[in-house]
């Protein structure tokens, strides 16, 4: 066999809690090598032992049949392992090329050979297909060109086994084809590719096997061609979990959040022009659109982030252009934030006051303005058992949540409040299988309980399974308004390009 | 899903930085005490004792009590992720808006005593919030606002001292004595104020513990984004914040007059730099109430058992404030790595 990299019993142990569990994998010169596994199944535990960033309680690493043991990633990088991080670690101000070659730039006696750095970047980039201009600042790069940057850093570096942690969470969904296309070409190439991800069709598409994690240990090795997806599924989460969305009959009722020719931005290029639409009782709106058509600035609209510059916002019969967040949030409207860290969530507190925002001014959590912390305590208890939160308890900080797990507590505190708007944003954006289909049982029924939602997405197979109608945004306008049982994700890609209706 | 939370580890981790602290002050202190030849036993048993012993522990009371109270007007909005660094100006104005009260106020002693410590309160609380409304209505940075507007404070309430309202027999820059009833008692040789103080701290903890308006606090200081999201008035909470803060600190300014000096003295509040030091324990204790509390009592009881070891041997005073820098920066570095998530 040739195997490149074999990894025996490995385990590591943060205090009680196991992250790795005598893990073995075994990585072929030259496939993609797929992950899988929910948040917190151990997985970036095992790659940043990889790539030397912790050290593993017990057990060896070996590379081309050799023993290896890593004190850094320097040792790593050495022994031709590179990592695309899921949070790039790139300097923004600098250029493309300086990013690349920081740390390893080539010299002509005590200077930087800026000149043969520049084409040595030109040159790999052609090479492998990754279309990027070397002399393009960073942080004016799309993210998806950033993490081209992240892979010519690794292959610059000579890497021959390169690791991918989740790299697609953070790609809209053409980006994310671009990825899986260089990744294909990169392992035609002689590269070998460790593919961390939890995305089905992901795997499906682009791996020659599987490895499958949950909690801490690996549960099963396939080869890609010959599993399924529900085989995978079920390694994952030791469980059948059904794909298919019910959605019940309902009767479409008032309407609840309407939006009457709004206008954001300035009046020469708005980021928001003339939009109209209404989200009724019982029903479920989607918003497509490829990112930075003004999904970010309707949600900063309809929470008051930005003014509204024309028309009406208008939640449960009042009109609500002026008012306060909080004032919004007081006629009926809960909202579920993109960025359930920096937003959704204080990480360094804990989960009963999390749960409790929103709900903490009024009896039974407070009275006369003194808190009961019995009461948020239980609050919180019976919503962490509702939604099936995996937390160790009230008092547990939210910040060692996973991802899916941060999204349920989110959910159940949004939810919780009964009100008749929901705002919905990416709600299964890096959450894993087990929990999309909790929070898409929710959502439905939250639109049987006669609930307006309006759900903004980038996942195109979500919106088409919750939806009723889907509207495309392009350049800040609805171009299409489509029936979700009548369309397809082909469809909807086109318009959200920008293709103009028959 | 089981983290690792036995009680000793707990215990360990809470107890770790305070440990870690103490033995870096001792060690820093010996060795320094020892390179410039100073016997550090000596020097530092008279750093004790003059701080601590029971003859002393009353001019440690007396330094802590507007020590303290400016630890509070630092921590208060602190706690909200809001530094305030105007507290030297809410101090002075609460002090002259005292005095004149005291002095000037035709009616009874005790009645002018209280509302001598009302006015105090007042003045700070006006000055803070006008430096708390230059943010929320015009954008000037509290951090900026709140500094800058000290100065001119405290230039008006000199030149009002030196002149108009001065105490022109006594050739300095000063207000006359209050009258001997208009005056806090001393109780066992501490500044009556003391009482005062301890009922602030007590209603800041109460306030921080059981109060919506803590919580909310302590959420905006734990993530400002989140706050704004769950609908917290922002603004609205800078002002209360501030508006406590200043009233904090003129009530600091109106007990030194009331029950320290009996008389404004230009100058005389701000040279001990209680405010700074009051800055320091918050930040040491992050603006939660009790640690501030404790750092400032620490910060007080060091600073004058420096007064008593400059007294007894030749270590200059400026040794404690030394010790208070470091720390200061012990406390606040993050040690023992990033235990946050890698993914
Ligand atoms: N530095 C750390 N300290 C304590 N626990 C950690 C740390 N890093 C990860 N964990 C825990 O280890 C488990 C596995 O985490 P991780 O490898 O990040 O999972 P995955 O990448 O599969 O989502 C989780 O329960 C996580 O909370
Ligand atoms: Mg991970």
């Amino acid at each position: 066999m040739d195997n490149i990299l074999e990894v025996e019993n490995i385990e590591k142990r943060y205090g009680d809690l196991v992250a790795n569990r005598d893990v073995n994998l075994a990585v072929r010169q030259g496939e993609i090598h797929a992950v899988m596994g929910e948040n917190g199944a151990g997985k970036s535990t095992l790659m940043a032992i990889l790539f030397g960033m912790i050290r593993p309680s017990a057990g060896t690493v070996r590379l081309r049949g050799k023993p290896v043991q890593f004190a850094s990633t320097l040792d790593a990088i050495s022994a031709r392992i590179g990592m695309v991080h899921q949070a790039f670690k790139l300097f923004p101000s600098l250029t493309v090329w300086e990013n690349i070659v920081f740390g390893a730039e080539p010299v002509r006696g005590a200077l930087l050979d800026r000149k043969a750095a520049r084409e040595r970047v030109a040159a790999l980039a052609r090479t492998h297909h990754l279309d990027v201009d070397p002399d393009a600042v960073v942080g004016k790069l799309p993210i998806g060109m950033q993490q081209r940057v992240e892979i010519l850093k690794a292959l610059y570096r000579d890497a021959e086994i390169l690791i991918l942690d989740e790299p697609t969470a953070v790609l809209a969904p053409a980006e994310r084809d671009g990825l899986l296309k260089i990744m294909r070409e990169l392992a035609a190439s002689g590269k070998t590719l460790l593919f961390v991800t939890h995305k089905l069709n992901e795997v499906m598409a682009v791996s020659d096997r599987v490895t499958v994690m949950r909690r801490g240990e690996v549960t099963d090795r396939m080869v890609t061609a010959d599993t399924t997806a529900a085989a995978i599924i079920r390694a994952m989460t030791g469980r059948e979990v059904s794909h298919e969305v019910v959605k019940p009959a309902t009767a479409r009722g008032r309407p609840l959040l309407e939006i009457d020719r709004l206008m954001v931005g300035n009046a020469a290029k708005p980021a928001l022009d003339a939009v109209s639409f209404a989200v009724h009782a019982g029903e479920i709106v989607g918003i497509a659109g490829v990112a930075g058509n003004g999904q970010a600035e309707l949600v900063d609209a309809v929470t008051g982030r930005r003014v509204i510059d024309g028309g009406t916002l208008t939640i449960a019969g009042t009109r609500a252009n002026d008012l306060s967040l909080r004032e919004r949030r007081g006629l009926g409207m809960a909202i579920v934030p993109e960025d359930r860290h920096d937003v959704g969530s204080v990480a360094g507190m804990p989960a009963y006051v999390n749960m409790s925002m929103g709900k903490h001014r009024a009896p039974p959590l407070s009275r006369r303005g003194l808190i009961d912390r019995a009461a948020m305590r239980r609050h919180a208890e019976t919503l962490i058992q509702r939604f099936g939160v995996a937390i160790q308890g009230p008092d547990t900080r939210v910040g060692t949540l996973s991802g899916g797990n941060l999204q349920k507590l989110i959910v159940a505190r949004e939810f919780d409040h009964q009100a008749p708007v929901l705002l919905v944003e990416q709600p299964t954006r890096g959450v894993d299988v087990g929990a999309i289909e909790y929070i898409h049982r929710v959502l439905v029924d939250e639109r049987s309980a006669g609930r307006a939602v309006l759900l903004i997405s980038s996942e195109l197979p979500e919106l088409l399974a919750l939806c009723d109608r889907i509207l495309v945004l392009y350049e800040g306008r609805i171009v299409r308004e489509l029936a979700a049982s009548q369309t397809d994700e082909k469809e909807i890609g086109f318009y959200m390009a920008g293709g103009k209706g028959a | 899903m089981t983290m690792a939370t036995g009680r000793p580890a707990q215990i360990w981790i809470s107890l770790r930085r305070p440990a870690i602290t103490g033995a870096v002050g001792i060690v820093v202190a010996v060795l320094v005490l020892a390179l410039s030849g100073v016997d550090p036993l000596r020097a530092l048993s008279a750093l004790v004792y003059g701080s601590l012993a029971p003859a002393n522990i009353a001019d440690t009371l007396n330094w802590a009590v507007p020590l303290v109270g400016m630890t509070l007007v630092a921590a208060v909005p602190l706690r909200a992720g809001i530094i305030n660094l105007g507290g030297d100006g809410q101090m002075v104005v609460g002090a002259l808006a005292a005095a004149l009260t005291a002095i000037y106020l035709p009616v009874p002693g005790p009645l002018a005593l209280v509302l001598a410590l009302l006015a105090g309160a007042m003045a700070g609380s006006m000055l803070a919030l006008l430096a708390a409304w230059g943010e929320t209505r015009f954008g000037v940075p509290l951090l900026i606002s709140s500094l800058l507007l000290g100065y001119p404070a405290a230039g008006v309430a000199s030149y009002l001292v030196s002149g108009p309202l001065g105490d022109l027999g006594s050739g300095l820059a000063q207000t006359a004595q209050l009258p001997l009833d208009a005056r806090l008692p001393l109780l066992a040789g501490v500044n009556g104020g003391v009482v005062l103080i301890v009922l602030l701290c007590v209603l800041v903890i109460f306030i921080d513990r059981r109060t919506v308006f803590g919580l909310e606090t302590q959420v905006r200081g734990e993530n400002r984004l989140f706050a704004s999201y769950v609908g917290i008035n922002a603004p609205l909470q800078t002002l209360r914040l501030m508006g406590f803060a200043g009233a904090i600190a003129g009530s600091v300014g109106a007990i030194l007059v009331l029950g320290a000096f009996y008389r404004f003295i230009d100058g005389a509040l701000l040279s001990p730099g209680y405010t700074w030091s009051g800055l320091m324990a918050a930040l040491v204790g992050r603006g939660e109430p009790i640690a501030s509390v404790l750092a400032g009592f620490f910060f007080a009881a060091l600073q004058t058992g420096g007064f008593a070891m400059q007294r007894e041997t030749s270590v200059p005073r400026v040794f404690t404030t030394m010790m208070q820098a470091v720390i200061v920066l012990v406390l606040t570095l993050r040690f023992g790595g990033r235990s946050g998530r890698h993914d």
